[in-house]
This record gives structure tokens, C-alpha cells and sequence, in this order.
């Protein structure tokens, strides 16, 4: 059950073009449970959740903002290389989005309640701003929480005159271990409201403290973060959205059984029946935990009710997706019909445009990239005196690190000479000795062949550095040249090394067998 | 029994079998037997109640590494009532040190044995069977040998994840040593549903189809490629950033036990836990397919369990085990005594998550019994 005495959160996970499944579980949650989000105290985001908490925090109308996400995705798929192509510039995109959709009050309304995680270039450590003075700022915030290095560009933005890229690099889900705060992820795994896959695999990962768990799907959605689906596919993340807050709600009780014509007038007067509302879930909550106390004995018996009534209230619900959100996706899905595209989609033609890439690619990209500089000359003397900076930092860093392994290096070549002997010992070992016992065991790890290669590349290595020594050691060890006369080392080391196999035959084999069968 | 003179001799044997040539050799991973007992020791040290730790020798050989926890000072009035001792069975890739939120509390009413599962933690680790019926043969054997050689008549048996579903099938194999079976989130109870497993487009499945489009090849090919290797193959592979991976992606290990130690011990334990020479993997490999789905699911065979044998399944609410399987063995086991919890704000190790709630339900359980 979820508490509702004491302050909650509500946290989005980053996720790149998944955001579109936080849309899906903030329009449940508007309409489903709005005190759910007008009481949180904060609403977190990283990356592509922050665009979803900005958003729900500014009142943002959410049918908006799905289209625009498939507005983006669209945009992105339209070209060769994907979101890869040169002339896909999501910084502005996203950057135009924002001031278009955002109101004019938006930091009103975000300062103190909104919480978006970023990264801090300096360190890599994590800051969560949650103080704007203008509606630019949240602009800003939100791009810096959405810039990927690389993927988005090389210099990040900045933000109150410091550098930030992604949130999702060092918290993907901020304040996730607060007790109460609802974690919303796209990927299934323990998050609050996430998909259910039906899986049962016991491999689980956090990236960055959001729970993935390793199942197939969850792999194709990684994937499809920064390489946005079709935009049906979108469109059905949204649902799942919308479904899996419902079930999220219904499991915690949180949700109003009542007519849909009761949600829009929720909807439309949230402030008002905000207090009423809260009460009246307080005492259906404790009335629910008091149940739960009285009858925990029972409590198979509640939750196969709930469960068997469940999926029914589920289509029953599930059918009447809000029907702004519905009507934004929709349109955001269809595809404008025209003559050039219908054209463009002919076989001989597509065939034709991947046939000239060779030619059009440079083109496009000497032409965005002259585009990008053009804006980009508002910032120029801002961003080349950072790069300065930082070049300079790195060539401090270089010139320190080569100092000090100049001062290393002669030791080491003296210590490559003395192992010399034995470093070539077991290359020969393990030529004779290794490679049957790792290819006769079929049902071997992967491990086991990756440790084999490893060992052999680290036998193999050595040998390169002797031969590179044995040339110095040519030039400036005068006494060392007549050991490297091949016959007698080899002979020398060979016997010793027979000798050592003889004595412990048994042993390498019986090791091999047990472990690595 | 004085603890130290039974684990003395321990760690020695397993390594120099492991590696009596390679030994002068660096190590790709860095880990080892005794780094393991020693980061197991760190754990152990938080337990106050008296602590028996012993390897217990089965017929076959195997070592199976076992905590024996009973109640301080009280000697005396154990005499007049030997109440039936609790046996928890950790999961996958887990060891008894996962259980040290739980062992001290649970041991104040009664004896508490705690094991490493064969093949897991410091227990010995042989080789398994690729095939999934001898390979869960082998787990049960070696759970019932353990049982016969620590001299236990009968148990409340706890199993956890991979150790729920071992519990089950002891249970099912020998009903009569469990006086009452308690599953934590257990593992390979739901059958794989095959409409998705086939084709995606079933009829059947009208809401499934909706909200997942069809899984490309590519996806399909990584994961004929994935269950080539053993689960936990990519934490060997990384040999020395193995213990930095296991840091980043299970962060929240560390967190779990946050309050009884402040440094990575915790993910150290898992690293060297899982960082040896994988087997009890491979029989988990031979049990499981396409990614954790039980080859032989629990679901089929839980109505095997006696009806006079009482069982609890608890769940994490958050957990990603789907509590409708409990609901479903409710259902199968109708007649008999089942109940399924679910503990709040718990996810897939519920004991770490919520302990203090966790510790009330296993206790009440055990008052119940005797």
C-alpha cells in the first residue's frame, strides 16, 4: 500500500525516445489520481524523464507533448543514418519544443517542485536543480539533462555558468531511494511502475540506479532509446504507459472508482477537489491497511479477487485512453500523404537516394554543418575559451602522466630483462598443454575461452617486449648478446621446462578437468 | 564447538585444487577462496548470537559451507524443548552472508542453519549435469545429504529465489523432513507462456499483441548467442574490472546493507561469490531456459506437495517475480494451507529490503509451528 501521510515524490527515469511511455503514465496519473501529482512534493526527471516532469509540473497539455516526442522521433527516422545523419540537430529541436510548448509561468510553478537531475562536466558528479528564475532556464536545464555527449554534439551546454550534459550518466533516476517516491522506468524491472515482462529471469542491472532487468525485450528497448521505433511503436509504449500506472494505482488502492465524467470534472477542477480528494484516499488507505492488518491470513484471498477483477477494469479503462492524448498521438502518427513522399517511397527511388549517399551525404552535412556554425556564432567566444580551457587541462594532464612514467621507464626495461626467462616459459607450456583441454570441453563458459585467450595474449605480450628488448639489449647490453645465441637459451629453458612438466604431470590436466569442465 | 579449528583447514584444499600449476600465474580475476572467507568474515562479525561455521561433509565428498546460529546464554532451558530448527536456502549467485540482517533475530526463538547452497558461496562447487532433471537431483541430493550429516529430524525450510525453488523440490521429494516450507520470491514457478514464446501474433493474447510489436532478429540472435554462456560469465570475463562492474550495476547491494557497512563490502561478497570457477551456474544453466524460464516449472508439480504441509509464500511487492504465481499455487493448493504476502517497498531480496517486516512474518511463521 502506499503511504499517502507523508510527503511523496514522483521520479522519471531517463530514457531517451521511451519518454513517450512517461506520457503514457502521467496522463494516467492526471487523470486516474491527479492529487497523485498535485500534492507530490517533487517531481524528478533525468534526461528524457525531465522533459515528462517539466511538463506534468508546468501543466503542460501531455497530448502535446507525446506529439511532440513522435513529432522528434519522426524527424529522426526521416534520414539515412537515423538520429546520426549530420542535419538532425535534436539539441534544437528539443530547445524549440520546450519554448513553444512551455508556459510563460512555467518556472513559477517548476521552482522548488521540479527536480531535474544533471550531470556536472567538471567532476561527472550529480546535481539536482530545482530552482529556475526564468522560463529559459528550465529550457536550458532540460537540454542539458538531455544532451548525450556524442550523440547529441561534443560541447555541452551550459547551465547558470556551468557545463552539464546528461542526468542519466550519473543519477537516471534521482532520489529513487527516498521511501516514497514513485519510480517510473520504461525498462521492466523494480521500479514502481514499469512494464511487466513476463519473464523470470533473476539477472537484473542498475544503470545508474534504474533497474533493468535482463530480459530480450528490455534489450530491444534499449536499443530503440536512441534510435526512436516506428512511430506506431511509440504510440503502443504509451499505452503501456497509461496501463502500467493503472495497474500501479489499482495495486495501491489509489485508484477512483467512479464515472469518466467524473475524471474530466477532476480534471478540469483539480485544485479545488484536490483537498477533498486527498482526504477521502487517506481514509480508504487506512481502511485499507487496517483490512491488510485484521486479515493478513487471508490476504491470497483479497489479492485473487483483486486479481481476477482486475484485467477486465483494465480493458475496460484501458479503452478510454484520454482522448486529447489519444487524438495528439494519432495525429502525430499519421503520415502526410504527399505526392513527393509517396514518391520518394517508390523501390527504384529509395534504391536510387541510398545509391547517390556517397554523394548527397557530404553534401548535406558541408550544409548543416555551415548551418550549425551560423548559430553557433552567438556562442563561439564562450565555447572556444572552455575548449581552451579544457585542452589545456588535458595537456597538463598529459605532459604530468608522461613525467612521470619517463621516470619509470628505465626501471621497468630492467625488470622486462630479468623476466624475460621466465615470461617465455610458458608459451611454450601452454602451446603444448592448453589448447586441447579448453577445445575438448564442449560444454565450456565462455569465460573459460576468454581466460585462455587472455593468458595467451598476456604469454603472447611478453614476447613482443623481449624481442624489442632483445635489440636494445643488442645495442647497450654488450653481455647479454651472446646469451640471446637462440640454441642454447631455447635448449636451456626447454629442458628446464620439460622437467618441470615431468615432475607434475597429472597436475595441469586434473586441475583443467575440475575446473573448467 | 570452538569455530576456529573447523574452518582452519578450509581454505587451502579448494585452491590448490583449483590451481597447482597456474598459482604463480597473476590471476585474471581477482578473487579467490580465501578472499572470499575473508569478506564473508567481515559479515559474519556483525552476528551476536553464538555462530557454529563448519563445512559439513556429504557422502559424495562435497563440501557444503553451513552457519549454525543458537541463542546466547541460554543453554539450559534449551534441554526441555527442542523446537524445530529454521534451514534458509539463499538464491542465485548468493551466499550466506546475504542472510545477516535476518540470522541474529531469527535465532533468539530458535536454532538457525544457514547453508551455502552446492556449487554457490564456499560450498564446493562440482560439476553439473547439462540435463535439467539431474541437474535439480543434484541440488535436492545434496540438500538432503546435508540434512542427514548436520542431524536434523525435521525443518522449517526457507528458500529464496533459486533456493525456493530447490526448497519446493526437496519438499516434494521428502515431505516428511518439512514441517513448513516458506518461499521468498521464489524462482521457476510460472510456466513459459508459449503463445509469446512461438509467435507473437496468438490470437489469445489480444492485449500482449498490442503493447509489444514483435521482437527483430537482431534481438533474437543476441540472445541465442547469451544462452551459450554461463549467466554470470561476463563478471569472470571482466577479470579485474569484474569488481568494479558488480559496483555499478548492483549499486543497490550496497545500499541494502548500508547501515552495517559503510564500504563495498557487500558487492565484494557477491564478486567473489560468483567470480570462482562456475557450478552451481552451470546446474542453474541446465535447469533454466531462453533467459530464466524453468524447464520444469514449479507450477506443474507444487500439487505434489502433501496437503498437510503448510506454505507461505512471501513476496516483494516491488520485486520483478510475478506475485500471481503464489495466487496461482493458492489456487492449486486450495485444500491445503497456503498464504501468499506480500511485503511493501521490498523488491527481489525482500529480507535486505525489509528486514525488520521480513524477521515478524518468518518468526510468526515459526511460533506457529512450534
Amino acid at each position: 500500500m502506499f503511504p499517502l501521510d507523508s510527503p511523496w515524490n514522483i521520479s522519471f527515469a531517463g530514457c531517451g525516445f521511451l519518454g513517450i511511455y512517461h506520457v503514457g503514465v502521467a496522463s494516467c496519473l492526471l487523470e486516474q489520481a491527479p492529487f497523485l501529482v498535485a500534492n507530490a512534493r517533487h517531481i524528478y526527471g533525468a534526461s528524457a524523464g525531465a522533459l515528462t516532469a517539466t511538463a506534468l509540473v508546468s501543466g503542460v497539455c501531455l497530448g502535446e507533448a507525446g506529439a511532440n516526442i513522435i513529432g522528434v522521433a519522426k524527424e529522426a527516422r526521416k534520414r539515412f543514418l537515423g538520429p546520426m545523419h549530420p542535419s538532425f540537430n535534436l539539441v534544437k529541436i528539443v530547445r524549440h519544443m520546450l519554448h513553444h510548448t512551455l508556459p510563460p509561468d512555467a518556472h513559477h510553478r517548476a521552482t522548488g517542485r521540479l527536480g531535474i537531475s544533471l550531470t556536472r562536466v567538471t567532476d561527472g558528479e550529480n546535481v539536482l536543480v530545482s530552482n529556475f528564475s526564468s522560463k529559459d532556464e528550465i529550457v536550458q536545464a532540460c537540454v542539458c539533462s538531455t544532451f548525450i555527449p556524442v550523440y547529441c554534439g561534443f560541447i555541452p551546454p551550459v547551465l547558470q555558468g556551468v557545463r552539464y550534459v546528461d542526468g542519466g550518466i550519473s543519477d537516471n533516476l534521482p532520489q529513487y531511494e527516498l521511501k516514497n517516491t514513485i519510480t517510473v522506468s520504461p525498462f521492466s524491472g523494480e521500479s514502481d511502475i514499469c512494464p511487466r515482462d513476463t519473464s523470470t529471469n533473476m539477472h537484473e542491472l542498475r544503470f545508474t540506479n534504474t533497474s533493468i532487468q535482463f530480459t530480450l525485450t528490455n534489450l530491444y528497448r534499449v536499443s530503440r532509446a536512441l534510435f526512436p521505433p516506428d512511430p506506431m511503436v511509440m504510440k503502443a509504449m504509451c499505452k503501456q504507459g497509461y496501463k502500467d500506472a493503472l495497474h500501479f494505482l489499482k495495486k495501491n488502492g489509489l485508484l477512483n472508482f467512479y464515472g469518466p465524467q467524473r475524471h474530466r470534472a477532476l480534471l478540469a477542477n483539480a485544485a479545488e477537489n484536490d483537498d477533498y480528494d486527498d482526504d477521502e484516499e487517506e481514509e480508504e488507505e487506512d481502511v485499507i491497511n487496517a483490512h491488510e492488518e485484521e486479515e493478513k491470513p487471508n490476504v491470497e484471498d483479497g489479492a485473487v479477487l483483486v486479481q481476477s477483477s482486475s484485467s477486465v477494469e483494465e480493458h475496460n479503462i484501458f479503452e478510454h485512453l484520454p482522448p486529447t492524448l489519444h487524438r495528439a498521438l494519432a495525429e502525430a502518427c499519421k503520415e502526410r500523404r504527399s505526392l513527393a513522399q509517396s514518391l520518394s517511397n517508390l523501390l527504384p527511388v529509395r534504391m536510387a537516394s541510398t545509391l547517390m549517399l556517397p554523394y548527397t551525404l557530404p553534401v548535406e552535412s558541408a550544409m548543416s554543418i555551415s548551418v550549425r556554425l551560423l548559430e553557433w556564432l552567438p556562442d563561439v567566444q564562450e565555447d572556444m575559451i572552455w575548449i581552451r580551457e579544457q585542452m589545456g587541462k588535458m595537456l597538463n594532464h598529459v605532459l604530468r602522466q608522461a613525467s612521470k612514467s619517463i621516470t619509470h621507464v628505465s626501471a621497468r626495461f630492467s625488470c622486462q630483462l630479468e623476466l624475460h626467462h621466465y615470461q617465455s616459459l610458458p608459451s611454450q607450456l601452454s602451446s603444448a598443454n592448453l589448447f586441447p583441454t579448453w577445445v575438448n570441453e564442449s560444454s565450456s563458459s565462455f569465460l573459460d575461452v576468454i581466460m585462455r585467450l587472455d593468458q595467451y595474449q598476456r604469454q603472447l605480450l611478453p614476447g613482443v617486449l623481449c624481442i624489442n628488448m632483445d635489440l636494445q639489449g643488442s645495442f647497450k647490453t654488450g653481455p647479454l648478446t651472446p646469451d640471446k645465441s637462440p640454441a642454447s637459451v631455447l635448449s636451456t629453458e626447454g629442458a628446464t621446462l620439460q622437467g618441470h612438466c615431468l615432475n607434475t604431470p597429472p597436475g595441469p590436466d586434473s586441475g583443467e578437468a575440475v575446473n573448467f569442465y | 564447538m570452538d569455530p576456529a579449528p573447523a574452518t582452519a583447514p578450509v581454505p587451502n584444499d579448494c585452491e590448490t585444487e583449483s590451481s597447482s600449476v597456474w598459482r604463480w600465474w597473476p590471476s585474471w580475476r581477482p578473487t579467490s577462496m580465501s578472499l572470499l572467507k575473508s569478506t564473508e568474515a567481515k559479515i559474519l562479525a556483525c552476528i551476536q548470537n553464538d555462530l557454529w561455521a563448519r563445512f559439513v561433509t556429504l557422502s559424495n565428498q562435497d563440501r557444503i559451507w553451513t552457519l549454525t546460529l543458537t541463542k546466547k546464554m541460554v543453554r539450559k532451558p534449551v534441554e526441555q524443548v527442542p523446537k524445530t530448527p529454521l534451514v534458509m536456502v539463499h538464491g542465485f549467485g548468493g551466499g550466506v552472508g546475504l542472510w545477516i540482517r535476518n540470522l541474529d533475530v531469527l535465532s533468539r526463538s530458535r536454532p538457525v542453519y544457514a547453508f551455502d547452497l552446492l556449487g554457490f558461496g564456499r560450498s564446493s562447487r562440482p560439476p553439473f549435469p547439462t540435463d535439467p532433471v539431474q541437474a535439480e537431483e543434484q541440488f535436492v541430493n545434496s540438500i538432503e545429504q546435508w540434512r542427514e550429516s548436520v542431524g536434523l529430524e525435521n525443518m522449517i525450510l526457507l528458500g529464496h529465489s533459486l533456493g525456493g525453488y530447490l526448497a519446493t523440490s526437496y519438499a516434494i521429494q521428502y515431505p516428511s523432513r518439512v514441517s513448513h516450507l516458506i518461499l521468498v520470491d521464489p524462482w521457476g514457478f510460472p510456466e513459459r507462456p508459449q503463445a509469446e514464446a512461438e509467435s507473437q501474433g496468438s490470437p489469445g493474447q489480444g492485449a500482449e499483441v498490442v503493447k509489444r510489436p514483435p521482437l527483430p532478429r537482431w534481438v533474437k540472435a543476441v540472445a541465442a548467442v547469451v544462452s551459450f554462456f554461463n549467466p554470470l560469465a561476463v563478471i569472470r570475463a571482466a577479470g579485474p574490472w569484474g569488481p568494479g562492474l558488480v559496483n555499478r550495476f548492483r549499486p543497490d547491494f550496497r545500499r541494502k546493507f548500508e547501515d552495517l557497512f559503510d564500504d563495498d563490502t557487500m558487492t565484494q561478497y557477491i564478486y567473489h561469490c560468483n567470480a570462482q570457477n562456475p557450478s552451481g551456474e552451470v546446474g542453474f544453466r541446465a535447469m533454466s531456459e531462453s533467459l530464466g524460464w524453468a524447464k520444469r516449472p514449479m507450477l506443474q508439480r507444487v500439487d505434489q506437495l502433501p496437503r498437510s504441509m503448510p506454505l507461505t509464500m512471501l513476496y516483494g511487492a516491488r520485486s520483478w517475480v510475478d506475485s500471481s504465481s503464489g495466487i496461482k499455487v493458492a489456487h492449486i493448493r486450495s485444500q491445503a494451507y497456503t498464504k501468499v504476502l506480500l511485503v511493501n517497498e521490498a523488491s527481489h531480496h525482500v529480507y535486505a529490503d525489509q528486514p525488520e517486516e521480513f524477521n515478524k512474518v518468518v518468526e510468526n511463521i515459526c511460533n506457529s509451528v512450534d
